[in-house]
């Protein structure tokens, strides 16, 4: 579809208050939930205050800078980047995977798709839960498989076990979302191609590999946007269920310290300042991502 | 669909019209709203409390709201106090205390109780319990749930290996605890507490008189520093690190009640605290007891501290409304409601009168392991390092605490070193409230 045709014309909508009041209800809730409170925690940020908000302190940028020279906060870091990567990847890859294999699953193909999606119905906490239980290690059936198989299998302990946990975890909660938009993306590809290809005598994974993939550029790269988002902002839920960003701090991503610290310690100047830099991470990550990864991103079909 | 909206509608409206007719036939009653963190049985309790005072009286009814755990509870208070429509009393945990009285949001309960005219003998309240609420010799909350940790044990396992009960000092109690292990008795001879920074580690100091900060553990200055890293509260944390590399201390872990792996019988042990009663009781399938918490050998026993949470009253209601507040707060004080709230919860009682009145009714007898708590807090005179804690920003500074202990636990530093950095991390945490509140303590 081209901008010429008839209905994407500006002058098809008269005036320009329609599509104002159509946007005007999203824009209020984007003003409320989003701009507002972005902006006071900015303020905050500045501050060194009582919860109570009765004793209060401009102390420039002594927040940010206190945060920076900790180790602690550093180790976060370095805990989030590890965290999203892995998380992103594992997600993508087993999405890819049972999604390429939907169109192979001849019987039951209703029943493996509802199983595929069935973890996004459940809430978080309760995931997060269940994943603990199965995998603690003093009564965790899915824990005496790892013993039985001569692991020290430890999460409570041991801080790259738990940060397996929590990877596992949070990536099987999200591959139903990107299973759901892979499945639309393979459905979508043009089958005069793949037919084509299969004369010459390419088999079902090369042929996915070599026009299936490259077709599917757009989704992939948008799934990736969103893999890193929901890792950075949205594990919130089953860290706390999972690990409580244990053991020793091991698991304990940005967007968990940000409600540790404020939230649970009352220190919101510095949860506010955390939030800051963290939404400052994000919009940094995602422009990286337009700039290079997007480069490589066929959107014509 | 628009007429069953209109419906939906009308039923909506009649109800709200029933529910202002019935406030209005009560309008003489002045509500008094109570936020708490009770949950569960304890929160069946606490509006059982709240019930009690308004059938003993016809002007106040107090209406008890359960707003989630302590962390909710006190993040719900403030920002309700923010939007300039707080509780009038809320449930608020032990370490949220400089919090609270530094916060120019609080009216000081026993001022307020004793202006309004009623008698309670505050001087009657347990040592420990006034001490770690009280600011200027009065008390600031209302005491309400009070514990402290003592020792679970397994009779049987004991017996079995020989033993009469657990030994005294932290130095026999080991022997003990690996003998069990070694004779195959239990798989583990204690389960890890998940409050173990309380049990095992603030207490384990109040009792073995150690300094846990300078200034009186805070109690005279803002200017408070942590020491915890050159006492005995090394060995302490040198000592657990050997048994749960031993396999003799186990972790429960995320996703597992610590609780449960005394109940069940697989650990000997469980230093936890005595508020514990209502669900060991409930759920033990051992033949259980308790007693003292150790010490170390050759030291003179002090009291142990509390944990718990008392009732603040906050700022910004009508005069008239403060008359129901004291009036329930007096309620709170009676012997009575004590005993009561002492027998069907576990909590310890928080005057001496109501204590003896419990004895005197020959409650102990029937039930000796209820009295160890009391006893125990109540264990000679309070000296400067065992009367309490008081830190600005103590969630906080429990917070570090607790991850480096994690990462003493997990191999990652040792005892000295990890202690070393948490009380680095606290001392920073606390400057940063004495900057804050510079002057006003």
């Amino acid at each position: 579809m081209t901008p010429t045709e008839p209905g994407l014309k500006r002058a098809n909508f008269g005036r320009s208050r329609l599509p104002a009041a159509l946007l005007l209800p999203q824009l209020l809730i984007l003003l409320l939930f989003f701009f507002i409170p972005s902006l006071r925690a900015l303020f905050q940020s500045f501050l060194l205050a009582d919860p109570f908000g009765n004793n209060v302190h401009f102390i420039w940028l002594d927040n940010f800078s206190a945060l920076l020279a900790r180790p602690e906060y550093r180790e976060s870091i370095r805990t989030t980047v590890i965290f999203t990567l892995a998380q992103n990847v594992i997600t993508l890859l087993a999405a890819m995977v049972l999604a390429f294999a939907t169109d192979h699953v001849l019987r039951g193909k209703s029943l493996y798709k509802s199983i595929v999606i069935l973890p996004y119905a459940i809430a978080p906490v309760i995931a997060g839960v269940l994943w603990a239980f199965l995998f603690n290690p003093a009564v965790g059936p899915l824990a005496f498989v790892l013993k039985g198989l001569g692991i020290r299998w430890d999460p409570n302990l041991n801080g790259d076990h738990a940060m397996i946990l929590v990877i596992l975890a949070s990536s099987w909660k999200h591959i139903c979302y990107d299973y759901i938009f892979l499945v639309a993306a393979i459905l979508a590809l043009p089958p005069s191609l793949l037919e084509a290809a299969a004369v010459d005598g390419a088999g079902p994974i090369l042929r996915f590999v070599r026009i299936g993939l490259p077709l599917m550029g757009p989704t992939i790269f948008f799934l990736l946007v969103m893999n890193f988002v929901y890792g950075l902002f949205e594990t919130f839920a089953v860290i706390d269920a999972v690990t409580r960003g244990g053991p020793a701090g091991a698991t304990n991503i940005l967007v968990y310290k940000v409600y540790q610290d404020g939230f649970v310690n009352l220190d919101l100047g510095s949860s506010a300042a955390q939030s800051v830099l963290l939404m400052a991470f994000a919009l940094v990550l995602t422009m990286l991502q337009f700039r290079y990864i997007e480069r490589n991103v066929n959107y014509d079909l | 669909m628009s007429t069953l909206r209109r419906k939906v509608l009308a039923a909506g409206l009649a109800a709200g019209w029933l529910a202002a007719g019935a406030s209005t036939a009560f309008a003489q009653r002045i509500e008094i709203q109570w936020w708490h963190a009770m949950g569960g049985v304890l929160g069946e309790r606490t509006e059982e409390v709240a019930k009690k005072f308004n059938e003993s009286q016809q002007k106040y009814t107090v209406v008890a709201t359960n707003k989630g755990n302590y962390d909710e509870v006190i993040n719900s208070a403030i920002a309700a106090y923010r939007a300039k429509r707080p509780p009038h009393i809320v449930q608020i945990y032990e370490r949220g205390f400089m919090t609270m009285l530094l916060s120019d949001a609080i009216v000081p309960v026993q001022d307020l109780v004793s202006e309004r005219g009623h008698k309670v003998d505050w001087s009657d309240f347990v040592k420990p319990i006034a001490g770690f609420y009280s600011y200027k010799g009065k008390l600031m909350s209302m005491p309400f749930n009070s514990s402290t940790p003592i020792h679970w044990y397994n009779k049987e396992h004991f017996e079995k290996a020989g033993f009469q009960k657990p030994a005294e000092t932290w130095q026999e109690l080991e022997k003990q605890l690996y003998a069990i292990k070694s004779k195959g008795i239990a798989e583990c001879g204690a389960s890890l507490a998940g409050d173990y920074f309380w049990s095992l580690i603030e207490n384990y100091s109040a009792i073995n008189d150690q300094p846990f900060a300078t200034k009186s553990n805070g109690f005279d200055g803002l200017d408070t520093e942590f020491v915890y890293n050159k006492t005995s509260v090394v060995g302490q944390l040198t000592r657990l690190k050997k048994w749960l590399d031993d396999g003799v201390l186990q972790i429960a872990g995320q996703g597992f009640n610590p609780e449960m792996l005394y109940t069940s019988g697989k650990c000997s042990t469980f230093v936890a605290s005595t508020a514990a009663h209502g669900s060991v009781e409930r759920n033990a399938k051992i033949p259980w007891s308790a007693t003292y918490l150790p010490w170390e050998q050759g030291n003179t026993p002090r009291n142990s501290t509390i944990g718990g949470a008392t009732l603040w009253v906050l700022k910004g209601h009508k005069n008239d409304d403060y008359d129901g507040v004291a009036a329930f707060m007096n309620f709170l004080a009676s012997p009575e409601l004590q005993v009561w709230w002492h027998k069907v919860t576990g909590y310890v009682p928080a005057t001496n009168k109501a204590y003896e009145l419990a004895k005197q009714e020959g409650y102990y007898a029937s039930n000796p392991t209820r009295e160890i708590a009391v006893l125990q807090l109540s264990r000679g005179t309070p000296t400067g390092n065992s009367l309490g804690f008081r830190f600005g920003n103590f969630t906080q500074t429990t917070f570090a605490l607790r991850e480096e202990v994690e990462a003493v636990m997990a191999g990652k530093k040792s005892p000295q070193q990890g202690l070393d950095d948490s009380v680095r991390r606290g001392n920073e945490i606390l400057r940063q409230f004495e900057k804050l509140n510079a002057g006003k303590y």
